[in-house]
Protein backbone atom coordinates (compact mmCIF):
# COMPACT_ATOMS: atom_id res chain seq x y z
CA UNK A 1 0.00 0.00 0.00
CA UNK A 2 2.91 2.31 0.95
CA UNK A 3 4.14 1.83 -2.84
CA UNK A 4 4.79 5.36 -4.00
CA UNK A 5 6.46 6.37 -0.59
CA UNK A 6 8.93 3.30 -0.92
CA UNK A 7 9.40 4.70 -4.11
CA UNK A 8 10.57 7.94 -2.68
CA UNK A 9 12.28 7.21 -0.09
CA UNK A 10 14.71 5.07 -2.38
CA UNK A 11 14.67 7.81 -4.87
CA UNK A 12 15.83 10.34 -2.11
CA UNK A 13 18.50 7.17 -0.53
CA UNK A 14 19.81 6.64 -4.40
CA UNK A 15 20.50 10.12 -5.21
CA UNK A 16 24.28 10.31 -3.65
CA UNK A 17 24.48 6.52 -3.49
CA UNK A 18 24.43 5.49 -6.80
CA UNK A 19 27.72 8.19 -7.30
CA UNK A 20 29.20 6.61 -3.91
CA UNK A 21 29.08 2.77 -5.48
CA UNK A 22 30.20 3.85 -9.24
CA UNK A 23 33.15 5.33 -7.88
CA UNK A 24 33.71 2.60 -5.50
CA UNK A 25 33.13 0.10 -8.74
CA UNK A 26 35.79 1.86 -10.96
CA UNK A 27 38.25 2.19 -7.68
CA UNK A 28 38.33 -1.21 -7.50
CA UNK A 29 38.57 -2.59 -11.08
CA UNK A 30 42.03 -3.02 -12.64
CA UNK A 31 40.71 -1.99 -16.34
CA UNK A 32 38.21 0.51 -17.47
CA UNK A 33 35.18 -0.17 -17.68
CA UNK A 34 32.29 1.25 -19.65
CA UNK A 35 28.11 1.81 -18.64
CA UNK A 36 26.83 -1.48 -19.66
CA UNK A 37 29.50 -3.48 -18.10
CA UNK A 38 29.28 -1.24 -14.91
CA UNK A 39 25.37 -1.80 -15.04
CA UNK A 40 25.69 -5.49 -15.61
CA UNK A 41 27.98 -5.74 -12.78
CA UNK A 42 26.29 -3.97 -10.05
CA UNK A 43 23.12 -6.39 -10.94
CA UNK A 44 25.05 -9.43 -10.41
CA UNK A 45 26.37 -7.96 -7.22
CA UNK A 46 23.16 -7.23 -5.77
CA UNK A 47 20.91 -10.84 -7.38
CA UNK A 48 18.08 -9.39 -9.14
CA UNK A 49 17.24 -7.17 -6.46
CA UNK A 50 17.65 -3.86 -8.06
CA UNK A 51 18.24 -1.25 -5.68
CA UNK A 52 18.00 0.76 -8.88
CA UNK A 53 17.31 1.15 -12.46
CA UNK A 54 20.44 0.72 -14.55
CA UNK A 55 19.20 3.43 -17.18
CA UNK A 56 19.79 5.81 -13.50
CA UNK A 57 23.65 5.19 -13.95
CA UNK A 58 24.66 7.08 -17.17
CA UNK A 59 23.39 10.25 -16.26
CA UNK A 60 25.31 9.75 -12.86
CA UNK A 61 28.37 8.64 -14.77
CA UNK A 62 28.20 11.78 -16.60
CA UNK A 63 28.00 14.38 -13.87
CA UNK A 64 30.88 12.35 -12.51
CA UNK A 65 32.79 13.09 -15.19
CA UNK A 66 31.95 16.49 -15.87
CA UNK A 67 32.90 17.22 -12.69
CA UNK A 68 36.52 15.34 -12.84
CA UNK A 69 36.21 12.12 -10.71
CA UNK A 70 36.10 10.24 -13.53
CA UNK A 71 37.90 10.44 -17.07
CA UNK A 72 36.57 8.55 -20.28
CA UNK A 73 37.40 7.42 -24.16
CA UNK A 74 35.39 6.31 -26.56
CA UNK A 75 35.94 3.04 -27.94
CA UNK A 76 34.35 1.71 -31.08
CA UNK A 77 32.14 -1.13 -30.75
CA UNK A 78 30.57 -3.83 -33.39
CA UNK A 79 27.00 -4.03 -31.30
CA UNK A 80 26.21 -0.70 -31.58
CA UNK A 81 27.13 2.99 -30.86
CA UNK A 82 30.91 3.51 -29.72
CA UNK A 83 31.33 2.93 -25.95
CA UNK A 84 33.00 4.93 -23.51
CA UNK A 85 34.90 3.55 -20.96
CA UNK A 86 35.16 5.40 -17.60
CA UNK A 87 38.22 5.33 -15.16
CA UNK A 88 38.89 6.77 -11.60
CA UNK A 89 41.02 10.29 -11.07
CA UNK A 90 43.40 10.98 -8.49
CA UNK A 91 40.63 13.54 -7.47
CA UNK A 92 37.93 11.00 -7.91
CA UNK A 93 40.04 8.59 -5.58
CA UNK A 94 40.18 11.82 -3.24
CA UNK A 95 36.71 12.53 -3.37
CA UNK A 96 35.71 8.62 -2.84
CA UNK A 97 37.47 8.75 0.18
CA UNK A 98 35.48 10.97 1.80
CA UNK A 99 32.61 9.86 0.95
CA UNK A 100 33.21 6.54 2.43
CA UNK A 101 34.13 7.91 5.54
CA UNK A 102 30.61 9.92 5.33
CA UNK A 103 28.69 6.68 4.77
CA UNK A 104 29.97 4.95 7.26
CA UNK A 105 29.31 7.60 9.91
CA UNK A 106 25.74 7.94 7.92
CA UNK A 107 25.44 4.23 8.23
CA UNK A 108 26.40 3.55 12.03
CA UNK A 109 24.26 7.17 13.03
CA UNK A 110 21.21 5.47 11.12
CA UNK A 111 22.00 1.78 13.11
CA UNK A 112 21.86 3.25 16.51
CA UNK A 113 18.36 4.02 15.85
CA UNK A 114 17.41 1.52 13.29
CA UNK A 115 18.94 -1.59 14.11
CA UNK A 116 19.45 -3.79 11.24
CA UNK A 117 18.59 -6.79 12.79
CA UNK A 118 15.69 -5.91 14.59
CA UNK A 119 13.13 -8.44 13.40
CA UNK A 120 9.80 -8.05 12.98
CA UNK A 121 7.05 -10.01 15.44
CA UNK B 1 1.88 1.78 -19.34
CA UNK B 2 2.18 -1.89 -20.19
CA UNK B 3 -0.55 -1.26 -23.46
CA UNK B 4 2.35 0.25 -24.86
CA UNK B 5 5.45 -1.25 -23.75
CA UNK B 6 8.20 -0.78 -26.10
CA UNK B 7 8.83 -4.08 -28.43
CA UNK B 8 12.11 -2.86 -30.64
CA UNK B 9 15.21 -0.74 -29.71
CA UNK B 10 13.68 1.80 -32.11
CA UNK B 11 10.38 1.85 -30.40
CA UNK B 12 11.79 2.15 -26.91
CA UNK B 13 14.04 5.26 -28.24
CA UNK B 14 10.82 6.37 -29.81
CA UNK B 15 9.46 6.70 -26.48
CA UNK B 16 12.52 7.50 -24.81
CA UNK B 17 12.45 10.95 -27.00
CA UNK B 18 8.33 11.30 -26.77
CA UNK B 19 9.17 11.55 -22.99
CA UNK B 20 11.92 14.00 -23.27
CA UNK B 21 9.81 16.32 -25.60
CA UNK B 22 10.57 19.92 -24.66
CA UNK B 23 14.33 19.02 -22.64
CA UNK B 24 17.36 20.90 -24.20
CA UNK B 25 18.24 19.04 -27.56
CA UNK B 26 22.03 18.30 -26.57
CA UNK B 27 20.58 16.41 -23.49
CA UNK B 28 17.93 14.46 -25.73
CA UNK B 29 20.67 13.52 -27.73
CA UNK B 30 23.00 12.23 -24.75
CA UNK B 31 20.14 10.17 -23.65
CA UNK B 32 19.43 8.49 -26.45
CA UNK B 33 23.29 7.11 -27.19
CA UNK B 34 23.11 5.96 -23.42
CA UNK B 35 20.24 4.02 -24.05
CA UNK B 36 21.15 2.73 -27.39
CA UNK B 37 24.56 1.89 -25.92
CA UNK B 38 23.12 -0.17 -23.51
CA UNK B 39 20.36 -1.97 -25.32
CA UNK B 40 22.53 -2.59 -27.87
CA UNK B 41 24.71 -4.46 -25.52
CA UNK B 42 21.70 -6.22 -23.80
CA UNK B 43 20.15 -7.54 -26.99
CA UNK B 44 23.81 -8.50 -28.06
CA UNK B 45 24.52 -10.76 -24.81
CA UNK B 46 20.95 -12.22 -25.17
CA UNK B 47 21.40 -14.39 -28.74
CA UNK B 48 19.23 -17.17 -27.60
CA UNK B 49 16.84 -14.37 -27.68
CA UNK B 50 14.34 -12.09 -29.60
CA UNK B 51 15.00 -8.31 -29.73
CA UNK B 52 11.35 -8.24 -28.42
CA UNK B 53 11.77 -10.70 -25.62
CA UNK B 54 14.66 -8.47 -24.22
CA UNK B 55 12.69 -5.47 -24.14
CA UNK B 56 10.13 -6.85 -22.33
CA UNK B 57 13.12 -7.48 -19.49
CA UNK B 58 14.25 -3.89 -19.77
CA UNK B 59 11.56 -2.08 -18.00
CA UNK B 60 13.21 -3.78 -14.95
CA UNK B 61 16.77 -3.54 -16.00
CA UNK B 62 17.43 -0.69 -17.51
CA UNK B 63 14.17 1.30 -16.70
CA UNK B 64 10.98 2.31 -18.47
CA UNK B 65 11.31 5.26 -20.69
CA UNK B 66 9.44 7.31 -18.47
CA UNK B 67 11.84 6.50 -15.62
CA UNK B 68 15.14 6.79 -17.44
CA UNK B 69 13.97 10.49 -18.48
CA UNK B 70 12.85 10.94 -14.83
CA UNK B 71 17.07 9.95 -14.26
CA UNK B 72 18.35 12.47 -16.53
CA UNK B 73 15.98 15.70 -16.05
CA UNK B 74 16.74 15.29 -12.24
CA UNK B 75 21.05 14.49 -13.01
CA UNK B 76 20.71 17.62 -15.52
CA UNK B 77 19.45 19.93 -13.01
CA UNK B 78 21.52 18.78 -9.75
CA UNK B 79 24.59 19.36 -12.21
CA UNK B 80 23.71 22.20 -13.71
CA UNK B 81 23.09 23.83 -10.18
CA UNK B 82 26.62 22.79 -9.00
CA UNK B 83 27.91 24.09 -11.64
CA UNK B 84 25.99 27.26 -12.48
CA UNK B 85 26.82 28.52 -8.22
CA UNK B 86 29.80 31.31 -9.49
CA UNK B 87 28.31 32.38 -12.36
CA UNK B 88 25.08 33.37 -10.32
CA UNK B 89 27.01 35.73 -8.50
CA UNK B 90 28.31 37.31 -11.68
CA UNK B 91 24.67 37.96 -12.81
CA UNK B 92 24.05 39.49 -9.38
CA UNK B 93 27.06 42.06 -10.08
CA UNK B 94 25.87 42.69 -13.84
CA UNK B 95 22.10 44.21 -12.91
CA UNK B 96 23.83 46.04 -10.01
CA UNK B 97 25.95 47.68 -12.16
CA UNK B 98 24.41 47.36 -15.04
CA UNK B 99 25.98 48.70 -18.65
CA UNK B 100 29.60 48.28 -17.09
CA UNK B 101 28.92 45.54 -15.18
CA UNK B 102 30.06 43.52 -18.39
CA UNK B 103 33.54 44.21 -17.67
CA UNK B 104 32.95 41.23 -14.38
CA UNK B 105 31.08 38.69 -16.60
CA UNK B 106 33.53 35.54 -17.54
CA UNK B 107 31.63 34.39 -20.36
CA UNK B 108 31.93 38.32 -22.18
CA UNK B 109 35.65 37.89 -22.05
CA UNK B 110 35.61 33.98 -23.17
CA UNK B 111 33.54 34.74 -26.16
CA UNK B 112 35.69 37.63 -26.76
CA UNK B 113 38.29 35.47 -26.77
CA UNK B 114 36.17 32.87 -29.03
CA UNK B 115 35.65 35.59 -31.75
CA UNK B 116 39.09 35.92 -32.22
CA UNK B 117 40.09 32.14 -32.24
CA UNK B 118 37.18 31.73 -34.56
CA UNK B 119 39.75 33.10 -37.49
CA UNK B 120 41.66 30.08 -37.00
CA UNK B 121 39.11 27.45 -36.71
CA UNK B 122 37.21 29.29 -39.41
CA UNK B 123 39.93 28.66 -41.60
CA UNK B 124 40.62 24.92 -40.67
CA UNK B 125 36.87 23.93 -40.56
CA UNK B 126 36.76 25.29 -44.02
CA UNK B 127 39.67 23.87 -46.01
CA UNK B 128 38.81 20.39 -44.41
CA UNK B 129 35.45 20.32 -45.73
CA UNK B 130 36.52 21.56 -49.04
CA UNK B 131 39.57 19.28 -49.33
CA UNK B 132 37.42 16.15 -48.28
CA UNK B 133 34.96 16.79 -50.53
CA UNK B 134 36.61 17.48 -53.04
CA UNK B 135 38.66 14.45 -52.86
CA UNK B 136 35.20 12.61 -51.78
CA UNK B 137 33.58 13.19 -55.16
CA UNK B 138 37.20 12.98 -56.96
CA UNK B 139 37.63 9.69 -56.12
CA UNK B 140 33.81 8.93 -56.05
CA UNK B 141 34.34 6.14 -58.85
CA UNK B 142 37.32 4.51 -57.91
CA UNK B 143 37.67 2.10 -55.09
CA UNK B 144 38.98 4.01 -52.71
CA UNK B 145 35.98 6.80 -52.66
CA UNK B 146 33.56 5.08 -50.59
CA UNK B 147 35.89 4.51 -47.56
CA UNK B 148 37.71 8.08 -47.90
CA UNK B 149 34.46 9.62 -47.83
CA UNK B 150 33.08 7.48 -45.00
CA UNK B 151 36.71 8.74 -43.10
CA UNK B 152 35.71 12.28 -43.86
CA UNK B 153 32.21 11.70 -42.07
CA UNK B 154 33.67 10.28 -39.14
CA UNK B 155 35.93 13.10 -38.31
CA UNK B 156 33.34 15.93 -39.27
CA UNK B 157 31.35 14.24 -36.88
CA UNK B 158 34.44 14.11 -34.01
CA UNK B 159 34.91 18.16 -35.02
CA UNK B 160 31.22 18.89 -34.58
CA UNK B 161 31.40 17.20 -31.36
CA UNK B 162 34.60 19.23 -30.06
CA UNK B 163 33.23 22.41 -31.72
CA UNK B 164 30.49 22.12 -29.71
CA UNK B 165 32.53 21.40 -26.28
CA UNK B 166 34.35 24.56 -27.44
CA UNK B 167 31.36 26.66 -27.62
CA UNK B 168 29.72 25.17 -24.33
CA UNK B 169 33.32 25.73 -22.72
CA UNK B 170 33.13 29.90 -24.20
CA UNK B 171 29.27 30.86 -24.14
CA UNK B 172 27.74 28.28 -21.48
CA UNK B 173 25.35 26.94 -24.02
CA UNK B 174 24.21 22.73 -23.34
CA UNK B 175 25.62 20.77 -26.22
CA UNK B 176 26.48 17.41 -26.66
CA UNK B 177 28.78 15.33 -24.66
CA UNK B 178 28.15 12.61 -26.90
CA UNK B 179 28.60 11.92 -31.03
CA UNK B 180 25.05 11.48 -32.17
CA UNK B 181 24.83 7.83 -33.60
CA UNK B 182 22.52 7.29 -36.31
CA UNK B 183 21.13 4.04 -34.84
CA UNK B 184 20.58 1.21 -36.61
CA UNK B 185 21.88 -2.61 -36.52
CA UNK B 186 21.05 -2.82 -40.65
CA UNK B 187 23.56 -3.21 -43.55
CA UNK B 188 26.47 -1.22 -44.27
CA UNK B 189 24.93 0.31 -47.40
CA UNK B 190 21.78 0.74 -45.61
CA UNK B 191 23.59 3.23 -43.11
CA UNK B 192 25.51 5.23 -45.72
CA UNK B 193 21.57 5.93 -47.22
CA UNK B 194 20.67 7.10 -43.71
CA UNK B 195 23.32 9.06 -43.69
CA UNK B 196 23.21 10.88 -46.47
CA UNK B 197 20.07 10.85 -45.86
CA UNK B 198 20.02 12.52 -42.75
CA UNK B 199 19.91 16.03 -42.76
CA UNK B 200 21.94 16.83 -39.89
CA UNK B 201 25.22 15.35 -41.98
CA UNK B 202 24.58 18.50 -44.51
CA UNK B 203 24.12 21.32 -41.97
CA UNK B 204 27.05 19.97 -40.57
CA UNK B 205 29.28 20.41 -43.80
CA UNK B 206 27.27 23.65 -44.40
CA UNK B 207 28.60 25.02 -40.67
CA UNK B 208 32.25 23.93 -41.03
CA UNK B 209 31.69 25.83 -44.16
CA UNK B 210 30.58 28.82 -43.26
CA UNK B 211 32.78 28.94 -39.93
CA UNK B 212 35.16 30.97 -42.65
CA UNK B 213 33.16 34.38 -43.34
CA UNK B 214 31.83 33.75 -39.80
CA UNK B 215 35.06 33.45 -38.25
CA UNK B 216 36.51 36.72 -40.52
CA UNK B 217 34.35 38.52 -39.49
CA UNK B 218 33.66 37.65 -35.74
CA UNK B 219 38.37 38.03 -35.85
CA UNK B 220 37.34 41.51 -37.62
CA UNK B 221 34.55 42.86 -35.40
CA UNK B 222 36.69 42.04 -32.36
CA UNK B 223 40.32 42.73 -32.77
CA UNK B 224 38.52 46.42 -34.74
CA UNK B 225 36.93 47.14 -31.54
CA UNK B 226 39.90 45.93 -29.21
CA UNK B 227 42.61 47.99 -31.00
CA UNK B 228 40.42 51.35 -30.87
CA UNK B 229 39.23 50.90 -27.67
CA UNK B 230 42.22 50.52 -25.97
CA UNK B 231 44.81 53.07 -27.40
CA UNK B 232 41.99 55.53 -26.69
CA UNK B 233 42.54 54.22 -23.37
CA UNK B 234 46.56 54.55 -23.44
CA UNK B 235 46.15 57.61 -25.19
CA UNK B 236 47.67 59.82 -21.77
CA UNK B 237 50.74 57.18 -21.98
CA UNK B 238 51.10 57.56 -25.68
CA UNK B 239 50.87 61.26 -25.31
CA UNK B 240 53.36 60.96 -22.21
CA UNK B 241 55.99 58.93 -24.24
CA UNK B 242 55.48 61.65 -27.38
CA UNK B 243 56.01 64.31 -24.95
CA UNK B 244 58.75 63.30 -22.92
CA UNK B 245 60.36 61.31 -25.48
CA UNK B 246 60.40 57.85 -23.42
CA UNK B 247 61.05 55.56 -26.80
CA UNK B 248 64.02 57.09 -27.92
CA UNK B 249 64.96 58.17 -31.16
CA UNK B 250 63.56 61.38 -32.63
CA UNK B 251 60.77 62.89 -30.59
CA UNK B 252 57.25 62.25 -32.20
CA UNK B 253 54.02 63.61 -31.55
CA UNK B 254 50.25 62.43 -31.66
CA UNK B 255 48.76 64.18 -34.95
CA UNK B 256 46.52 66.13 -34.69
CA UNK B 257 47.84 68.01 -32.12
CA UNK B 258 44.65 68.34 -29.28
CA UNK B 259 44.93 65.20 -28.69
CA UNK B 260 48.01 65.61 -26.23
CA UNK B 261 46.63 68.52 -24.68
CA UNK B 262 45.14 67.83 -21.10
CA UNK B 263 41.25 68.42 -21.58
CA UNK B 264 41.48 66.39 -24.40
CA UNK B 265 43.26 62.91 -22.73
CA UNK B 266 40.12 62.32 -20.50
CA UNK B 267 38.11 62.29 -22.82
CA UNK B 268 39.65 60.45 -24.71
CA UNK B 269 40.14 57.98 -21.66
CA UNK B 270 36.36 57.58 -20.84
CA UNK B 271 34.92 57.39 -24.66
CA UNK B 272 37.65 54.40 -24.93
CA UNK B 273 36.45 52.84 -21.09
CA UNK B 274 33.01 52.95 -23.15
CA UNK B 275 34.04 51.13 -26.09
CA UNK B 276 35.62 48.50 -24.73
CA UNK B 277 32.12 47.99 -22.31
CA UNK B 278 30.26 48.58 -26.08
CA UNK B 279 32.64 45.57 -27.42
CA UNK B 280 32.15 43.07 -24.66
CA UNK B 281 28.58 43.69 -24.87
CA UNK B 282 28.67 42.85 -28.64
CA UNK B 283 30.85 40.12 -27.97
CA UNK B 284 28.80 38.62 -25.28
CA UNK B 285 25.65 38.73 -27.58
CA UNK B 286 27.60 37.37 -30.48
CA UNK B 287 28.79 34.18 -28.75
CA UNK B 288 24.78 33.87 -27.95
CA UNK B 289 23.69 34.61 -31.57
CA UNK B 290 26.46 31.73 -32.78
CA UNK B 291 25.84 29.17 -29.56
CA UNK B 292 22.14 29.41 -31.12
CA UNK B 293 23.47 29.03 -34.77
CA UNK B 294 26.04 25.83 -34.31
CA UNK B 295 23.14 24.58 -31.62
CA UNK B 296 20.53 24.43 -35.03
CA UNK B 297 23.40 23.35 -37.58
CA UNK B 298 25.14 21.03 -35.18
CA UNK B 299 22.52 19.12 -33.04
CA UNK B 300 20.08 16.47 -34.26
CA UNK B 301 16.70 18.08 -33.81
CA UNK B 302 14.21 15.57 -32.63
CA UNK B 303 13.34 13.70 -35.32
CA UNK B 304 11.07 10.38 -35.89
CA UNK B 305 13.76 6.76 -35.24
CA UNK B 306 14.53 5.12 -38.53
CA UNK B 307 11.28 2.27 -38.65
Amino acid sequence: MDDSNSQKFRKDLNGGLVALVLLSVLDRSAEDLYGYEIAKRLASANEGTSIFKEGTIYPVLRALSADELLTSRIVPSYAGPPRRYYRITARGRLVLAQWRSIWRDARDFVDRFAPPEESSP
Amino acid sequence: MTANAPRSIADYLRQLRAELTGEDPALIQDALYDAEEYLRAEVAAHPDKTEADVLVMIAATYGTPAEVANAYRETEIRVKAALRTPHANHTAVISHSGFFGVFLDARAYTSLFFMLLSLATGIFYFLFAVTGLSISFGCAALVIGVPFFLMFMGLTRVLSLAEGRLIEAMTGERMPRRPAYPGSAQGFWVRIGLMLKDPRTWTTLAYLLLMLPLGLAYFLIASLGLAVSLSLIFAPLFAAAGRWNWVGGDAWSLEPSWIGSLWALPILVALGIVLLALVMHLARGIGRLHAGFAKAFLVSRPRLANA
